[in-house]
């Protein structure tokens, strides 16, 4: 508890992201998710639940608004005003976008959300207090918190059912906050056995559960910084890069032809997400 | 214009002060009686919410604060009264502040408890809240310095304990008055042990005085640091409808404002509950309504201040905040706090209606109302009309627990401040003096002040 | 601790699959964990790990993987299940199998809580009375033998779901012992319509569909991306489609009445009448103008306006379509169970495929299916022709025993069967359950099953996505309830009581199929590698890749006799068309209990945990209905209320319900939510094939007066954007896709 300690390392704890002179290394775990592919089959945020133990809250509370899903998948309508939705719906999986210069971590009283260097945002469930500070500013509201006590529910977890729980996830009890975490077990598993050999994670080695199960394969997850990785060639090709608020391509008056954009990128929170726009053929 | 008779004798403030704290009017005890029955119903629900969960209060993800907050805000904003009439005014030298500050500072005192317990039933895990604070700890965690919410329990910690030192401070010649009037029993204990041993001597009266002033000085910038932290819970947010710069200072003007307004309402009672008729008179009660007033009127300013800035800006979500506001489903609340914060007011501006006790007590209760469905409409609208509309929820009240515990904290506070009217003298007795001694300089020499010079 | 993610299988260790399973072996009570933050870490800290010897490849902390098969429908997929201090936790899909390649659906993850569920059938239960009474095993088998005493094989009825693999052997091996040939197959949503068409129009029931090699997906009403035939391999089909083989996007047109989740997905959504599909697709061969002899002769009447009008298309569109198709080739037309739910459904179907032949893409994106080298294994598909054959038995008094297995006929029949009433007609009930669902009550006898995840078994699904396999079922973890048994372990049991001889060699289900795996072990691909190094090889993969030929495809176009109805009258009485919705997730109404699936929201509505009835806005507008109003939808046969959501992806003249709600049994997460439409479906029939007709039910709406606030994930914004950049599309001229990864 030395004041040293807490001038030293307040400013690499509350340094400004994202930062030249500090690049993230070896690591950044990124996604890019392709909403031409993703066909709103809802698998992504079921594995989510199976792998994160989540609550299923039941119909009276999904009524007040009290769901847990990590992974949301919204729909939007073509604004046209036809009679008819002649171009299909719009499917959108959206999580925990991983911001850079989150929002949620400066306002957490008690400093349980905080940013990793491998490029996470961390929530602490045993050091948040549940001020839901975090959740008021999120601009996409993907926070979600325990408004009960879910593991004491016999109607949420009967006791069979507790045996599907995923040792390597803490259950959450009333009263803290949780959101998408890009699997963060999984990565640090994927992370000891590499260093026991030596060396990084490799593309491929690991995957998000919701990467994992979608059967179009639109969720592309890895380290940003890795060359090699899908994700970092996603990013480069559509000319989206991490630590701009407005990306070059966007500067033109008539836009881009590039179809990889973030979601709310002009409040600057630097997401760690980025979207691939829907294609619809122009021809019929 | 005099605002207390000049001719009111020394001995006869002590008797008049000192009687009160032993045979207030009936009302007395029925309001105490039923600010423990709020209080009762605070407590239960919280002991509810407490074993359950949050989710009993229906709040919902995105509407993650409700009444709570509000009802918080509320109470700090109160708690600007004391602030305002101890120190404020004892700058200014408006000396017709004297009779009412003790009441109000101990107003100021309680309303940050109560204010203080609403953090605590607001978080989720309360038997934790200690983490906020920066104590030593096995893990070597500071609690986050960036956040608001952490800059509101430091300063109201620190407010709190000034608040407390000022008024303790502020009493002790009349903890020693109280000590030399009363008999024996654990009052005078009380009194003894409080009183510090004051003796009136010259060297004493000195070193008080420039440590009350002191004290103030301290206390006016904390008080205007205080709740423009609690405004830049919001303002330090980019939510739409909150990312406004003007607010710390809407903020302060708006617990000025309820402030003002609740010792209008205090006023009221404890001069009719402890027959303080002759401090508390009208005359201050005219003033006071004056300043209330003015200051609805800054606030009416501010509030415009808001939605022009709004309105020029080019945040799309602000203003679709700002229209669903006035148009949505919380419409009648938001026109409500216009009605009752600026056409209300206007009441205060009519002579006759200055001095009129019905009508003041109503329209500051009408005033409070105002200012507390004003921190509702701060938050509620910017929640369920946020900036990404998939999580618009337009259909989310308070539940019953969440009323339960606004309403048992105006018990709570009820509470303390009876049992400190009823303990403590609630009307300054030196400073009366004081107003009455100014006075009798001006007396014919032969007519001197009776006995009990203090 | 960590799980390391890079132990998959463990090859190069025998691994003798008894001892191991021995080796976990502790039930499912001594396995609740107290790991769920509440209590203290020292509660249940002898249960951690269980073992004093373990074995060297069982490490706490690490899991190990297993494949096996999914059921949660009969696509197939192969699944990898993680498995660490022997509980089963997840499901991944399994790489190495052609039909999922290593993806899962939601509605395989949720396989997990079919297995935990709380709700499953534990004991062998005899009726008395309305009660049911634990009895043992031993009893059980003796009164079914007691039963069956003296009784003609034809008064023996046994009503399944599609089977295939070794329980199909065993099952009718069975039913020969007792002397009966009355085998129901029953499954409440089959493509049957979509298989007598394909009959017709290709020679085969189901031919490969190559949607990765078409340029231009035409589907009429196929939900390929959600719930038609094999969603999971359509899905990776539809992926690279959109890529496109030489870098040009494929185009999806959905031509349905309402919109399915493929249709939310298609580039071009087409509404039509109800049942006008096959006028369409005639109508598209007519603007096409390619087509000659006998087809050409059939579409002359078929010209655009007249299909305009009896479609409600528009002539550019249907334009635009033709002109589509014939810029981009190859292309592919599917037909799908929207089209087939008519009395002409199967002819709907056939007109359908007709395309296909005009446009040359028999051979190219419609292949020939792999031929079941081993046609005793080959499934029996399901339909529901069948129940109705099976229900006029029972109606008739006809069966004196009667068996059902993975079937819930008292729910998932149309009303118009009264199939409860027939059904207690039948002298004894046998129900082998998972379940105590709406058939297992009424049942005399229940026998609990093993969950999917327990079980043996092998398996062939009706659609071979990618060549032959045979997919091999083997249990994740040790059974969960003492007295459950897998239902191969009942057939033997029950065989043995007629044929001792022919199975005593069989100790079990799993020597059975042991043994007749290693039999055939040549054939299966094994060649000259000894016992158990195959047979540990085919559980460490869960499949078996088979050689095998393709079947034969058929060039010759049936347009001979193919009639499409002119349009009908309207009864006053029931204006609106029903279509009973198909989600993904709830199917029939099976996995109703498996909360995952009623929390997940309806991609389209984004609804949780209840039914609605969709309508379009103009036709609420038009009868004052608000979303939320509580309305009653009354058919000839019944009615079923409730709560409106307004929907622009229906025809306007048509109403939709989704199945699989609505249950009054089942367990806690299934009763009391929703609507069964099932219930209010009329008896009418396809006239070719004899299956139900399911959207030929006509319905009128109603409001009762009653208003909820609809439960669903969707905010007070709708799906609406509110001017705000969230989802963003663009149009294929606006992109430049060239330079994608």
């Amino acid at each position: 508890m030395s004041v040293s300690n807490l001038l030293e390392n307040w400013s690499q704890f509350r340094h400004a992201h994202p930062v030249d002179d500090k690049p993230h290394d070896p690591y950044k775990w990124a996604m890019s998710i392709d909403l031409d592919a993703c066909t709103g089959c809802n698998a992504c945020s079921i594995a989510c639940y199976a792998e994160n133990n989540i609550p299923v809250v039941g119909k009276e509370r999904f009524q007040h608004g009290q769901q847990m899903h990590w992974m949301r998948i919204e729909r939007y309508w073509d604004e046209d005003g036809r009679d008819f939705p002649d171009q299909g719906a719009q499917f959108l999986p959206m999580m925990c976008q991983q911001c850079e210069a989150a929002p949620c971590e400066t306002v957490c009283p008690v400093a349980a959300t905080n940013h990793t260097a491998d490029g996470l945002n961390s929530q602490i469930y045993n050091r948040c207090v549940g001020s839901r500070y975090c959740s008021a500013n999120c601009p996409f509201k993907v926070r979600y918190f325990n408004w009960y006590d879910y593991p004491t529910d016999e109607a949420v977890w009967p006791a069979e059912m507790r045996q599907q729980l995923n040792p390597d996830v803490s259950v959450r009890s009333k009263g803290v906050m949780e959101k998408c975490t890009f699997c963060v077990q999984r990565l640090s598993a994927a992370k000891s056995v590499a260093k026991s050999e030596g060396r990084i994670v490799r593309e491929g080695e690991v995957q998000t559960a919701c990467q994992q199960s979608c059967p179009t394969g639109a969720i592309s997850f890895g380290n940003l910084v890795d060359p090699e990785s899908r994700v970092h060639k996603q990013w480069q090709a559509q000319r989206v890069e991490l630590d701009k608020d407005k990306q070059a391509k966007d500067e033109h008056e008539e836009g881009t032809d590039l179809r990889g954009y973030r979601i709310l990128e002009e409040l600057r929170p630097y997401p760690s997400v980025m979207y691939l726009e829907r294609v619809r053929e122009s021809a019929v | 214009m005099k605002d207390i008779r000049e001719d009111i004798a020394w001995a006869k403030i002590n008797q008049d002060v000192m009687k009160s704290l032993e045979n207030p009017r009936r009302l007395y005890w029925v309001i105490l009686f039923v600010a423990i029955c709020a209080f009762g119903v605070g407590v239960a629900c919280e002991i509810y919410q407490y074993r359950t969960g949050m989710g009993v209060a229906n709040l919902n993800n995105p509407q993650v604060w409700g009444l709570y907050i509000a009802t918080f805000i509320f109470w700090i904003g109160m708690s600007h009264s004391g602030t305002l009439l101890s120190a404020i005014l004892h700058l200014m030298h408006a000396d017709w502040r004297k009779p009412i500050y003790r009441f109000a500072e101990a107003m100021t005192t309680f309303s940050l408890m109560t204010a203080g317990l609403f953090v605590m039933v607001h978080i989720g895990r309360l038997w934790q809240f200690y983490y906020s604070l920066p104590y030593p700890n096995e893990r070597g965690i500071w609690p986050n310095f960036q956040s608001p919410l952490l800059w509101d329990a430091m300063a109201i910690f620190t407010y709190l304990s000034s608040s407390i030192l000022f008024l303790f401070v502020g009493m002790i010649p009349d903890l020693a008055i109280a000590r030399d009037n009363m008999a024996d029993g654990w009052r005078k204990k009380l009194y003894t042990l409080l009183a510090l041993g004051w003796e009136g001597t010259d060297r004493q009266w000195r070193n008080f005085r420039v440590t009350y002033l002191t004290i103030a000085c301290f206390l006016i910038p904390l008080a205007v640091s205080v709740h423009s932290i609690v405004a830049s819970d919001f303002a330090m947010s980019q939510a739409p409808g909150w990312h406004v710069t003007s607010f710390p200072p809407y903020f302060v003007a708006g617990a000025l404002y309820s402030g003002c307004a609740a010792i209008i309402t205090l006023f009221i009672i404890l001069r009719y509950t402890f027959r303080f008729e002759e401090y508390m008179t009208k005359s201050i009660l005219k003033k006071i309504v004056r300043l209330t007033f003015a200051i609805a009127m800054i606030w009416t300013y501010l509030n415009a201040v808001e939605f022009a800035a709004v309105w020029y800006s080019h945040d799309e979500a602000s203003k679709a905040v700002l229209i669903e506001k006035a148009t949505g489903t919380y419409a009648p609340f938001w026109w409500g706090m216009i009605f009752c914060g600026s056409v209300v007011p206007l009441v205060f501006a009519f002579e006759r209606f200055q001095t009129n006790i019905p009508v003041l007590f109503a329209t500051s209760l009408l005033l409070n109302l105002g200012m507390w469905l004003e921190r509702w409409m701060i938050i509620a609208p910017t929640f369920s009309h946020g900036i990404y509309p998939w999580t618009w929820d337009h259909d989310q009240w308070p539940s019953m627990v969440q009323w339960g515990m606004v309403f048992g904290s105006f018990g709570w506070f009820t509470l303390l401040f009876m049992i400190f009217c009823k303990v403590f003298p609630s009307v300054s007795m030196y400073e009366v003096k004081e107003m009455v001694y100014h006075r009798t300089l001006h007396l014919k020499k032969s007519e001197t002040a009776e006995q009990g010079a203090h | 601790m960590i799980d390391s993610g890079s132990i998959k299988q463990l090859a190069g260790h025998p691994i003798d699959r008894r001892d191991f399973l021995k080796v976990l072996g502790w039930s499912g009570a001594a396995v609740a964990l107290s790991g769920c933050g509440n209590t203290s870490v020292e509660d249940g800290k002898e249960t951690v790990v269980s073992y004093v010897e373990a074995n060297d490849y069982m490490i706490p902390g690490v899991g190990v993987y297993y494949n096996s098969t999914c059921a949660q429908c009969d696509a197939g997929c192969s699944i990898n299940g993680r498995v660490r201090e022997g509980r089963v936790l997840k499901l991944e899909g399994n790489p190495d199998s052609g039909i999922n390649k290593g993806k899962m659906c939601g509605l395989g993850q949720a396989g997990v809580q079919d297995h935990y569920n709380p709700d499953r059938v534990r004991e062998p239960l005899l009726r008395n009375g309305a009660k049911g009474e634990t009895i043992t095993w031993e009893k059980a088998y003796a009164l079914i033998a007691e039963k069956l005493n003296g009784v003609k094989g034809e008064e023996i009825a046994f009503l399944s779901g599609g089977v295939s693999g070794h329980l199909k052997v065993l099952l009718g091996n069975y039913l020969d012992s007792i002397g009966s040939k009355n085998h129901f197959v029953y499954e409440a949503l089959s493509p049957a319509g979509v298989r007598a068409a394909n009959l017709k129009s290709y020679g085969v029931a189901l031919p490969r569909y190559r949607l990765d090699k078409a340029k231009v997906v035409l589907s009429f009403g196929a939900d390929f991306l959600g719930s038609w035939i094999s969603p999971m391999h359509f899905s990776q089909q539809y992926a690279q489609f959109r890529k496109g083989a030489d870098g040009q996007r494929g185009v999806l047109i959905q031509v349905e009445s309402k919109m399915s989740l493929t249709g939310a997905n298609a580039d071009r959504w087409l509404v039509v009448k109800p049942g006008t599909e096959g006028v369409l697709a005639l109508g598209i061969i007519h603007a096409l103008g390619t087509a000659s002899g006998e087809i050409a002769e059939l579409v002359k009447a078929y010209d655009r306006v007249t299909v305009s009008k009896a479609t409600g298309v528009s002539v550019s569109q249907i334009d635009k379509i033709a002109a589509l198709l014939k810029l981009r080739s190859p292309s592919l037309v599917l037909a799908g169970s929207a089209v087939e739910g008519y009395a002409h459904g199967a002819q709907n179907a056939i007109a359908i495929n007709l395309l296909n032949h005009v446009l040359g893409n028999v051979g190219k994106t419609i292949e020939a299916p792999v031929a079941v080298p081993f046609p005793q294994l080959a499934p029996s598909v399901g339909n529901t022709a069948s129940l109705k054959a099976l229900n006029d038995g029972l109606a008739a008094g006809r069966y004196k025993v009667m068996f059902s297995y993975a079937t819930n006929p008292v729910f998932t029949a149309p009303g118009a069967f009264k199939f409860k009433d027939s059904m207690a007609k039948a002298g004894f009930k046998v129900a082998f359950a998972h379940y105590l669902d709406e058939t297992a009550l009424q049942a005399d006898l229940v026998l609990p099953l093993d969950s999917a995840l327990e079980d043996w078994g092998t398996q062939i699904p009706e659609y071979l996505a990618d060549g032959m396999q045979l997919n091999i079922q083997q249990p994740l973890m040790e059974k969960l309830h003492a007295n459950t048994r897998s239902m191969g372990d009942i057939l033997l049991a029950l065989v043995k009581q007629r044929r001792v001889e022919d199975y005593k060699g069989f100790e079990d289900y799993y020597a059975y199929l042991r043994s007749s795996l290693l039999q055939n072990k040549g054939a299966l691909g094994a060649g000259g590698s000894d016992d158990d190094n195959f047979w540990n090889e085919a559980l460490t993969k869960g499949i078996l890749k088979i050689a095998s030929s393709a079947a034969m495809l058929s060039d010759r176009a049936a347009a001979s006799g193919l009639q499409l109805p002119k349009a009908e009258e309207v009864d006053a009485k029931f204006p609106m068309h029903f279509i009973p919705g198909v989600t993904a997730s709830m199917r029939d109404g099976r996995h109703a209990n498996q909360p995952w699936l009623q929390e997940s929201p309806d991609p389209l509505t984004t609804i949780v945990w209840d039914s609605w009835v969709e309508i379009h806005p103009k036709k609420a507008f038009e009868l004052g209905i608000a979303e939320g109003d509580i309305v009653e939808v009354t058919s000839k046969t019944g009615s079923i209320k409730a709560q409106a959501y307004l929907f622009s992806g229906i025809h306007p003249e048509a109403v939709s319900v989704p199945l699989g709600r609505g249950h009054e049994a089942l367990g806690r997460y299934a009763k009391g939510f929703g609507v069964n439409p099932f219930g209010i479906l009329d008896a009418v029939y396809d006239k070719e094939t004899g299956e139900l007709a399911m959207h030929e039910t006509r319905v009128s709406i109603k409001k009762t007066g009653a208003r909820v606030l609809i439960v669903k994930d969707e905010g007070a914004a709708g799906g609406l954007q509110m001017g705000r950049k969230i989802a963003v599309s663009k149009t294929t001229d606006q992109v430049d896709l060239s330079e994608e990864v």
